[in-house]
């Protein structure tokens, strides 16, 4: 039954044009396939996009922070730079002092425990830079002993106090004396 | 009209066969479709739908004229019928006749439609359309001829109710093709050499006698009546008798009227008659095939 055609003899038509071949199919099945790709292709790029500006604003988020991470080491490295240069002038310093510390030490050393050390200072004279002007302020009861102590320490370090003078201004004995250094 | 033709390209319609073209089959042209199939014969029109499934429901037969019946059913049969198109068997006014040597080939069909003369030559008719169906091992043909004025009246009368013809075919003519190819698919081979192939067709008949592996004779009759048994044995007799015994008779036949085709067929058993008949065979040979 399948394979039988039935005859037909009806009037046939002129105006009708020829079915169009069924490989022709292949044409609107290509439409449709690009028509999805093109789509997936456009979701894609749309997601992609979305990811990207997510990416974009992760970015400069991380940009400002190492900025103001790179702001901070920056300010730190000042900070050091700054103690660096404080640390290479107090070494010059110390470097300089060298041959005055032994002074410092005696003087520290010849003092009692009761008996305050308030300031010393030891200026090298520009005229006769072997004479050492030394400044002393000392606060305690003893500080005449005290005094005589530091003298006598200075004097084994070959060190002879020139015109010593003593100024009480309160509980404080201010003592200036110059340091003359002698031969050994 | 671009657009629509783009639109047709992109759902694939404009792939799918039109409704009227002859190439492909009826079930093929519908699918997912309703449509409708109409049986004129004589003194009466009958008719039945296919839903678009593919199944057949409504149907129906109306006596008379069928350019009378057209107008009082033309609501009914356009609501069976998706865009109106219709398969339409006309039983009557018809020859059928036996040739011999006719050309064969695949494009015989659509060259005996639009140039029947280069197929049948000097047989040719100027007023009439033609149908072929071949004998499959010799070079015999059965060739139908109907009145090309009858064809088309009604394919006019059809179009006057907004109806239009998918396909013209003769329902007689059909069968007897279809029970042919039956015939000779069920002998697998061994095809009787002798046999009678009786075919009845809503009042229509055809006789068609094979002897000796050749078809020798055709008669056909339209316009018999539910009592018009007695004038079908007339013509069936004398071929009855021009092949042996014990050969095989066949018939086939299919109608509203099923009082004639009973009778017939009381008749025909006498002689051994097989009866090929199928239900709804008429609606599922123009309907389906």
């Amino acid at each position: 039954m399948n394979e039988y055609l039935c005859h037909d003899f009806k009037t046939p038509r002129v105006d009708t044009s020829r079915r169009l071949p069924s490989s022709f199919r292949a044409i609107p099945v290509i439409f449709y396939v690009a028509l999805i790709g093109s789509a997936y292709v456009m979701t894609m790029d749309y997601f992609g996009y979305k990811h990207a500006l997510k990416q974009k604003t992760d970015a400069e988020e991380r940009t400002k922070l190492s900025e103001a991470q790179r702001d901070a080491f920056k300010a730190e490295k000042s900070e050091l730079e700054a103690e660096a240069v404080k640390a290479e002038k107090v070494a010059q310093w110390m470097e300089g002092a060298r041959n005055i510390q032994p002074i410092a030490v005696r003087i520290a050393r010849a003092v009692q425990t009761e008996t305050r050390i308030t300031q010393v200072a030891i200026e090298r004279s520009e005229q006769v830079p072997s004479n050492l002007a030394l400044t002393i302020h000392l606060n305690g009861s003893k500080v005449t002993s005290e005094l005589a102590a530091i003298e006598s320490a200075l004097g084994q370090l070959y060190y002879r106090s020139y015109s010593p003078q003593q100024t009480k201004n309160g509980d404080v004995v201010e003592y200036h004396s110059t340091l003359v250094r002698q031969a050994e | 009209m671009l657009l629509d033709e783009i639109k047709s390209v992109l759902s694939f319609a404009a792939f799918k066969a039109d409704p009227d073209d002859s190439a492909v089959p009826w079930n093929r042209r519908f699918e997912g479709r309703k449509s409708l199939l109409i049986n004129v014969s004589r003194g009466g029109v009958s008719w039945r739908s296919i839903s678009k499934r593919g199944r057949f429901e409504d149907g129906g037969t109306q006596e008379g004229e069928f350019a009378d019946s057209v107008p009082q059913r033309a609501e009914e049969w356009r609501s069976m019928a998706e865009g109106g198109w219709c398969s339409v068997s006309i039983n009557h006014r018809f020859i059928i006749s036996l040739e011999n040597n006719l050309m064969r080939g695949d494009n015989c069909v659509s060259l005996l439609r639009t140039n029947p003369r280069a197929i049948l030559g000097p047989k040719y008719d100027r007023g009439k359309r033609y149908a072929i169906c071949h004998h499959p091992e010799t070079t015999a043909s059965l060739l139908l001829a109907v009145e090309e004025s009858m064809v088309k009246v009604t394919e006019d009368t059809l179009k006057t109710a907004s109806l239009k013809p998918g396909r013209v075919c003769c329902g007689l003519f059909a069968m007897l093709e279809h029970a042919i190819l039956s015939i000779f698919r069920a002998s697998d081979g061994g095809t009787p050499a002798d046999f009678v192939l009786i075919a009845a067709c809503e009042g229509s008949l055809a006789v068609l006698v094979q002897q000796e592996g050749q078809w020798r004779d055709i008669r056909c009759r339209s316009g018999l009546g539910p009592e018009g048994v007695e004038t079908a044995l007339q013509i069936i007799s004398p071929l009855l008798a021009k092949v042996p015994q014990s050969s095989p008779v066949y018939f086939v036949g299919d109608g509203h009227d099923n009082k004639f085709r009973t009778e017939l067929m009381l008749h025909l058993e006498k002689v051994g008659a097989t009866d090929l008949t199928q239900d709804d065979l008429l609606w599922k040979v123009i309907g389906e095939s």
